[in-house]
């Protein structure tokens, strides 16, 4: 398979900061690749390399073949991208932003006016095309989004977390889409998202990046496996937390959790459950609440770098 | 270039020229102020100070001949920096990392917005000198060469003052910033022959007065409402607008092939 992005030691600084410090890797053509990690990990510092909208302090990258600094408008004429927020002119209307982004992208008046009309209606937004987009609502901007990023047909797509803020419907059907294009079209997907049931349903590798560096590399399935036990959560009195642990340590490895409630990774898996429950409760830990789990992009992601994830923390309670 | 890319610039260029059009149909809140504010100038000053004129030295006895050609360049510098509005907006909602996508030359993005802002100034221009006749009775006797030569200094200067705003904005990358702009547009216009004659002034004022550009685009745009379009008053006003073009022109250039590789 033909690789289609591709970094090598990219790196980014900000002053004394590095917001993306040497990265290396490789996206196949055909893939879907989930760039995972929290707020503030790198992942949208990445994205602009790539896209040629920042200059890489360190390092090399190229998409579709091309340099990102060297040949940025061939990489340009060769990517479609969705940046975070959605970053579309509330005062023009649907229509004259599909007709503007077609120029940008020098597609011939009547090719323009044919793609556009078929991008609005395969996103569902015909009916709106005449209105202004600051009377949207946030899932149809990031479908108009989606939408002017394909009208010149990409080779290689990027979404900078494309549903950030969205209803679970708006995202379903952000996600509907994304693998439409990917199966029907054979466009390269690389997703940014913070969202671990998004990397998840979509991607068929992910690298999770933390502070600049990406952490594990894979497909779900590998990550998860890499984890190996599945995480028993356990809720408890928080000032027993101490006590709990020390049981747990028996059992497994402990994983993180939040105030409140401990966490281990259970080797020997569901069968052990009734042990460590009467081990706790012999230790004067009273057991309010537990629940299984089957690794998680999670785990893995609390495996490397030691916390969780917000969106994750809050997808367990 | 190739004949093929100079084409498609030309069509971007046109295309966010015509965006920001869009934007005044969607909002005309955006051009208002920009039509309002001159056209208040000519009406308050020559109100207060119509017997100025009657003082040998302004080259006409009506005071709105004088002052409706300083209200319209004023005009078209804040239409200039008006256009760059829509700049600073794009950068601070994001809508402009989508136009530097494009694989195009970002010069034509440049060109589109200079070209916009220069549009832009022909309103708050048609409006001074609409409301100069209905009220004060304004002449032309400089005909249609003198109008002429006021709309193209009216959009030459929203063109300088739209290239000075995009060197800010640029490197600053806040709507805020546009202030400096204010400031500058200010001080360029009050330090120059726009209220009274050059020979009224005396000492520091003379001097600054003498040497800002903006006063030869005065005389420039001026001349046709005082008397006869002559050469040896046009060419002083083409030379320091092309200087004013080329130099802020540089300046924006090279900041927007900054933001991006």
């Amino acid at each position: 398979m033909t690789v289609v992005i591709e970094a090598q030691g990219l790196e980014r600084s900000f002053g004394d900061l590095k917001a993306v410090a040497g990265i290396d890797l490789a996206v196949e053509e055909g893939e879907v690749f989930g760039f995972l990690g929290p707020n503030g990990a790198g992942k949208s510092t990445a994205v602009r390399m790539f896209t040629t909208l920042l200059r890489p302090t360190g390092g090399m990258a190229r998409v579709a073949g091309f340099d990102v600094v060297s040949q940025a408008a061939e990489v340009r004429k060769n990517i479609g991208v969705a940046l975070q927020d959605a970053a579309i002119d509330p005062l023009m209307t649907g229509n004259e932003l599909v007709r503007l982004q077609a120029v940008l992208h020098g597609i011939a008046r009547p090719e323009a006016k044919k793609r556009g009309g078929e991008l609005l209606e395969r996103v569902g937004l015909t009916a709106a095309a005449d209105r202004r987009v600051g009377t949207y609502s946030g899932g149809m901007r990031r479908r108009l989004d989606l939408a002017l990023s394909l009208i010149h047909e990409p080779h290689v797509l990027f979404l900078d977390e494309p549903t950030t803020g969205l209803d679970p419907t708006s995202r379903l059907a952000l996600w509907e889409e994304v693998r439409r294009l990917n199966q029907d079209q054979g466009t390269t997907v690389f997703l940014t998202t913070q969202y671990l049931e998004e990397a998840d349903e979509l991607a068929g590798r992910i690298a999770i990046i933390d502070e600049g560096r990406l952490v594990r590399e894979g497909t779900p399935a590998e990550l998860k496996a890499s984890v190996g036990a599945p995480t028993l959560r356990i809720d408890i009195d928080p000032e027993h937390v101490d006590q709990a642990q020390s049981v747990l340590s028996r059992f497994g490895i402990d994983r993180p959790a939040r105030n409140g409630r401990v966490a281990v990774g259970l080797d020997g898996g569901v069968a052990k459950v009734a042990e460590v429950v009467q081990s706790l409760e012999s230790a004067g830990v009273e057991v309010l609440h537990l629940e299984l789990d089957a690794p998680s992009l999670d785990d893995v992601f609390a495996e490397a770098t030691g916390r969780r994830l917000e969106g994750a923390t809050q997808h367990h309670e | 270039m190739t004949m093929n890319e100079l084409s498609a610039s030309t069509r971007v260029a046109w295309a966010v020229c015509i965006r920001g059009m869009q934007r005044i149909r969607a909002r005309p809140v955006l051009i208002i102020p920009t039509v309002i504010m001159p056209v208040v100038l000519v009406v308050s000053f020559s109100g207060s100070f119509s017997s100025l004129t009657r003082i040998d030295g302004y080259g006409t006895d009506n005071i709105y001949n004088w002052m409706a050609p300083y209200a319209a360049l004023q005009g078209a510098v804040f239409a200039g920096i008006g256009g760059v509005g829509s700049v600073a907006d794009d950068i601070e909602n994001g809508f402009f990392d989508r136009l530097l996508l494009t694989p195009g030359s970002h010069s034509a993005l440049l060109v589109g917005t200079v070209g916009y802002s220069a549009l832009r100034a022909f309103l708050p221009t048609t409006a001074v000198l609409l409301i100069s006749l209905l009220i004060g009775g304004l002449t032309i006797p400089g005909g249609l060469l003198g109008l002429i030569t006021l709309y193209l200094a009216a959009a030459s200067m929203a063109m300088v003052f739209c290239l000075t705003g995009l060197v800010i904005v640029y490197k600053l990358k806040s709507h805020r910033s546009l202030m400096l702009v204010q400031v500058l547009a200010f001080g360029a216009l009050f330090i120059s022959v726009g209220q009274v004659p050059l020979s009224f002034m005396q000492g520091w004022l003379h001097t600054a007065a003498r040497l800002n550009p903006v006063s030869n685009v005065l005389e420039l745009a001026r001349q046709g409402f005082l008397g006869q379009v002559a050469w040896q008053t046009t060419w002083p006003g083409l030379v320091a607008l092309a200087a004013m073009i080329t130099v802020t022109g540089f300046f924006a250039r090279r900041g927007l092939y900054r933001l991006t590789p």
